[in-house]
């Protein structure tokens, strides 16, 4: 097992250093920061002053080693905009982004998984396509779209909600519906696929065969076995906790961490970036290897097998 | 059903109709407050006038936090007022000696004396360790040695820019208390517009002292205006609260807060849901889906930048001044101002600005629609239907995708194969090579005077000919005469030629259109637009 994990972390070092490497290697070689921050209309002396100052006027080669270098010493670098530490910035705005994105993972499993089990359960009737129906719709309707019709009934026809911004409660109830409509009805069409493929298998119809109430062959046997490709997915909804929110943060002029990376890469703040970057496929990895973990716990054929390779 | 941002607008329209008019958070007795959204409040995420040199910033800064010795009126046609100085005289060719306003207090309660002015220009707060051009003139007091005191030090943008709006300045000196002398190291007769430009207004050297750091200061800076920051979280939100002691009387506002809203769809729904009284940075094409609910206006109109074409004299294909000048020709510029501004935007008359007073050229136009002479020159030329790149940002400026297709079919029309390639930023419009041939720009006058625009942007240091995109002898004098003679007639005659060659003979850009940016806003609000990007809510200006 600690191999297994040891395998791991070394996979999830060499992505983190190669999405460093990806995102130095897009940004610089696609703009100068200097006219992105500064504008064009700025004089030419300023742009110069400002290349100077950052050492963009290196050449690339040498401002890729010193970054690199630095973030091997846990340094991540400064804002070019604030010139103040990348990673103070984006700690700043990580429990705005949270208090949508952690609300919304509660709604999607909250609706998406019981109700792709209980769609699984009555196949076939009006209540597994009327949810299914909703899941094709709730999946297919592109976020932007939901978060303006949402505001459009609950803020503007109805007054009821705030159309963004950040201060109350009231102003995360849409955000957070537009995210988690969406992820919940993802999740119901995947949880009722896993379902329908587990409940097809021979050991469901074994354990009914000798006895067993329907109720307790579903809650011992077809929820474990079809929790190992939900438990993936969800995997991948916690990696996304961070950045996740870009469309509906600003959508909504929620300040979050999204809303930072939009306007970080549209003015190439390099060490902002690649802070957030470095956030979410550490998130991401970390949600991987739980998940991976996970399976070993959910399935015990994946524990022995790791343990006989080991 | 297709849900546009157009029918999706169309609906919040219709259903705001319904509702009661906005309402305007005020207390009982009190004075209210108003909500503005922007797409964006500071492109450096600070409130520097040095540092945020920016059409936002504009609308920021002026007139609710910053002042000027000498104002402009944002309630007229930009004309030069007197603003935190009563007056002002020449002393010499060289030197300009104003007469502070008594009694003005900076809004940490400190009264501005002539020291708070010869400090704001100073090498601490202004110049850092950049040069003058007469810099053996250089001069002690004000001017200069100087220490940088501990996390204080200026970002090198803004000494840059403050050189390139002074570039001469070598001494501002306290004659008394409320005199204060302005001495230029070479003759000038654009220091009073200097004066009243974007970035030479006054802060206060206590605020300054007691800020722990630079960004500190930058993110509070202590002002004279009407109103003075409470909070600033960039990128979300700046809330103004009015400053009671303001010289100019009492603030009719308690507080305006500019809000950052990114989608303008968001900003119109804010708006028609009475969560902001104004919402800014209106696109023409949504103004009639706006004003059909009767509760509600689009104020806003031309203002002081002009959108242009700009060509690389450079590439093989536009190198023959006669292919350049036969784009300018091929253009119907009232077609697109009709089109696609609704002609809510007008033709100029060059790059220049009837507020240039005696300055501007009257008789002067921009070239004349004529397909048949620009197909000519296309043929004198010897032009053979080569491609001819157009590099394009989506959507920098307002309708700038849509404006870029109609200029492509326009030159198509007289036989010019031009191509547009999009780029994502500025970085790629701009990088040198052989397909680098015409892109798009604007340009704004800062004060009243062509060196503020055609000078400081397509003569010898300005960004056209520092890219390499053109240069030209004659008009490289020319800009020398207007900015060192102090002869009216001379530079008068100097500036015309230089729209001459410039425009005409061997042309470095296009003028298109004049820009305009709109506001929407309740009815119930009594407000006027000032004819730029500043937002006036001093006293007088508004009541809700």
């Amino acid at each position: 097992m600690l191999r297994y994990l040891a395998v791991r972390a070394f996979r999830a070092a060499v992505t983190i250093a190669l999405v460093v490497t990806f995102a130095f290697v897009v940004l610089r070689m696609s703009g100068d920061p200097a006219i992105l921050i500064m504008g064009p209309e700025v004089p030419p002396e300023a742009l110069a002053a400002f290349r100077r100052a950052w050492g963009l006027d290196q050449p690339i080669w040498v401002q890729y080693v010193r970054y690199f270098g630095a973030i091997l010493n846990g340094d991540l670098g400064m804002s070019m905009r604030d010139n103040r530490p990348a990673i103070e910035m984006v700690a700043e705005r990580i429990p705005a982004t949270l208090a949508l994105t952690v609300p919304a993972l509660v709604l999607k499993l909250a609706v998406g998984i019981p109700l792709g089990v209980w769609a699984a359960l009555h196949q076939g009737t009006g209540f597994d396509r009327a949810v299914m129906v909703a899941a094709v719709f709730g999946f297919a309707i592109p976020s932007f779209v939901l978060a303006l019709v949402l505001v459009l009934v609950f803020s503007v026809d109805l007054g009821w909600l705030p159309s963004g911004g950040q201060g109350t409660v009231a102003h995360m109830i849409l955000p957070v519906l537009t995210l988690g409509l969406g992820g919940a009805a993802a999740l119901a069409r995947f949880t009722r696929s896993a379902m329908l493929e587990v409940l097809g298998r021979p050991y469901i119809r074994t354990a009914s065969a000798k006895g067993l109430p329907w109720a307790a062959v579903v809650r011992g046997h077809a929820l474990p076995n079809a929790a190992i490709p939900t438990v993936t997915l969800v995997g991948f909804l916690v990696g996304s906790l961070i950045a996740g929110a870009v469309v509906v943060e600003s959508v909504f002029s929620w300040p979050g961490v999204g809303r930072m990376l939009v306007v970080a890469v549209a003015s190439r703040d390099l060490a902002i970036v690649q802070c957030i970057l470095l956030l979410v496929a550490a998130t991401m990895v970390t949600s991987n290897l739980v998940v991976d973990v996970l399976y070993g716990v959910l399935d015990p054929r994946l524990r022995h097998g790791a343990r006989a390779a080991a | 059903m297709l849900i546009t941002r157009r029918s999706t607008l169309r609906a919040g329209a219709a259903a705001a109709a319904t509702l009661a008019l906005p309402h305007v958070a005020r207390a009982q007795g009190a004075r209210p407050s108003v909500t503005v959204a922007v797409q964006k409040i500071s492109n450096t995420n600070t409130l520097d006038v040095l540092r945020e040199q920016s059409n936002v910033g504009e609308r920021i800064f002026f007139s609710s936090m910053w002042e000027g010795l000498i104002g402009r009126n944002w309630r007229g046609n930009l004309e030069r007022i007197p603003l935190l100085a009563t007056d002002w005289r020449r002393v010499d060719e060289q030197t300009v000696e104003l007469t502070l306003r008594q009694g003005v207090k900076f809004h940490n309660g400190e009264e501005m004396t002539a020291d708070d002015v010869v400090f704001t220009f100073s090498r601490e707060k202004m110049f850092g360790d950049t040069e003058p051009k007469n810099r053996t003139t250089i001069r002690a007091d004000g001017l200069g040695l100087f220490t940088v005191r501990p996390g204080k030090e200026l970002p090198p943008q803004v000494p840059a820019s403050a050189r390139n709006a002074w570039p001469d300045l070598i001494a501002v000196e306290a004659v008394d208390r409320y005199t204060v002398r302005f001495v230029n190291g070479s003759p000038d007769v654009t220091l009073e517009g200097r004066l009243s430009r974007y970035g030479s207004n006054i802060t206060s050297r206590k605020g300054w002292e007691d800020a722990p750091s630079y960004l500190d200061w930058a993110r509070k800076p202590i002002t004279t205006g009407p109103y003075m920051v409470e909070s600033f979280v960039p990128d979300t939100r700046l809330v103004l609260v009015a400053f009671d002691d303001y010289w100019g009387g009492r603030p009719p506002l308690e507080r305006v807060t500019f809000v950052e809203v990114p989608e303008v769809a968001s900003r119109v729904n804010g708006l028609l849901s009475g969560e902001f009284q104004f919402a800014c940075d209106v696109p023409p094409d949504l103004i009639p889906e706006i004003e059909r609910n009767a509760a509600f206006e689009v104020q806003g109109g031309t203002i002081l930048n002009h959108r242009i074409t700009v060509f690389d004299k450079n590439n093989a294909q536009l190198a023959d001044p006669r292919v350049r000048r036969a784009l300018t020709h091929a253009i119907d510029r009232q077609a697109i101002v009709d089109a696609l501004w609704a002609g809510r935007t007008v033709v100029p008359a060059g790059l220049q600005w009837p507020y240039y007073d005696d300055m501007f050229i009257a008789d002067w136009t921009v070239p004349a629609y004529d397909p048949a002479l620009a197909a000519q020159l296309l043929k004198d030329a010897g032009y053979k239907g080569d491609p001819i790149v157009y590099r394009l940002l989506n959507n920098y400026y307002t309708n700038q995708n849509a404006t870029a297709q109609v200029l492509v079919e326009m030159w198509k029309a007289v036989g010019a194969n031009v191509q547009i390639e999009m780029k994502e930023n500025w970085g790629q419009i701009l990088e040198p090579g052989p397909t680098r041939a015409i892109r798009d720009w604007s340009n704004s006058a800062p004060f009243n005077d062509p060196v503020s625009s055609l000078v400081a942007q397509h003569g010898p240091n300005g960004g056209q000919q520092q890219w390499g995109e053109y240069s030209n002898d004659e008009l490289n004098r020319l800009c020398e005469v207007l900015e060192t003679s102090t002869d009216r007639a001379a530079r008068r005659a100097a500036f015309a030629r230089a729209l001459e060659i410039a425009e005409r003979e061997d042309p470095a850009y296009t003028v298109l259109h004049q820009n305009a940016t709109f506001t929407a806003k309740p009815k119930s609000i009594q407000w006027k637009a000032a004819p730029a990007f500043a937002m006036d809510f001093g006293p007088g200006a508004i009541a809700v």
